[in-house]
């Protein structure tokens, strides 16, 4: 499938959606004036590859900070991966934050609580 | 005719925000260019006190949620074409407070959207951290429409706040009032 990318701003993240590898890779902060909006285009686009494509999806997020609304469409990626899961298609999610930030390791475990698919919790030197 | 117009005193204005032991103060049309700027200015300030990084997240993430309940409840009412007040024009302060940190929103609002929003600041009061953790997983499952997520917003800032919320209603006429809200994180 084609490639999507977003440039980041200060309050939205970079997004690299590589269609041919299966890579899709997020960074930065998120809180965008309405993050509804924002992550309409995102979802939509990951729900046709979910369906799409067959072999392994690698979800590489570097996100530093979720507002409430952002969360609320991060746990709708969530949902659309662990659907994939069920259906026995490989996915797996690295999220990476500050080792020294108590906050940003316990949002990553709340995020994992709710999944059933492979979901690493790594440090950003990693 | 001629109006004598007292002369503002900013010296005054800056020993009462002193007195409070507000650091960071702004009054005005908040618009998404100025909380992303704000924001900022905020990191830095907290980066250099040096705060732990997990404190700093909780003050930066109370700011946010703050500011774009602010900033939505306007856009809210200009949608709905109620323009006899300056919705949009707010006021948020960063202080200290001992050990604490406090981030203080004040805008202008409807006292017909009082009710609910008291309601459910007054369920928040009376839940424990544990209790507020499984309420905020809930309502992340169950706010479908895009325009609700203050609700989700008001969860947040109870789970990263050390001491109960604290709102003041002040009453300006029959229809409106100045709403203020003060999370010490």
């Amino acid at each position: 499938m084609e490639n999507f990318v977003i440039e980041p701003t200060k309050s939205s993240p970079a997004i690299l959606f590589d269609g041919t590898t299966g890579i899709l890779d997020i960074a930065g902060e998120s809180y965008p004036e309405n993050s509804y909006e924002f992550y309409k285009p995102i979802l939509h686009w990951l729900s046709r590859f979910c369906n799409n494509f067959r072999e392994a999806i690698v979800f590489n997020c570097r996100i530093s900070y979720l507002n409430t609304g952002s969360t609320k469409s991060m746990m709708d990626i969530l949902d659309l991966f662990e659907e994939r899961h069920s259906k026995g298609l490989a996915v797996c999610v690295n999220w990476y934050c500050d080792s020294d930030n108590d906050r940003a390791i316990e949002t990553a475990e709340e995020f994992r609580e709710d999944v059933t698919f492979p979901f690493k919790i790594k440090s950003l030197e990693e | 005719m001629i109006t004598i117009m007292k002369k503002f005193d900013l010296y005054d204005l800056k020993q009462t925000v002193n007195r409070h032991g507000v650091l960071i103060s702004f009054a005005g049309p908040f618009s998404h260019g100025i909380i992303e700027e704000l924001g900022q200015a905020v990191t830095r300030y907290l980066e250099a006190e040096a705060v732990t990084k997990a404190s700093l997240t909780d003050v930066f993430s109370v700011f946010i949620e703050q500011t774009q309940n602010v900033r939505n409840y306007a856009v809210k009412m200009e949608a709905e074409g109620i323009t006899d007040h300056d919705f949009n024009s707010g006021i948020v302060t960063i202080g200290r407070s001992n050990q604490h940190h406090v981030v203080c929103s004040g805008n202008f609002a409807r006292k017909s959207d009082m009710p609910s929003l008291v309601a459910q600041l007054n369920q928040l009061h009376g839940l424990d951290k544990k209790e507020l953790k499984a309420l905020y997983k809930q309502q992340l499952r169950t706010t479908r429409n895009p325009g609700e997520g203050g609700g989700l917003g008001l969860i947040d800032m109870a789970r990263k706040a050390s001491e109960p919320l604290e709102y003041d209603i002040y009453e300006l006429d029959e229809q409106y009032c100045f709403f203020s809200l003060c999370v010490t994180v």
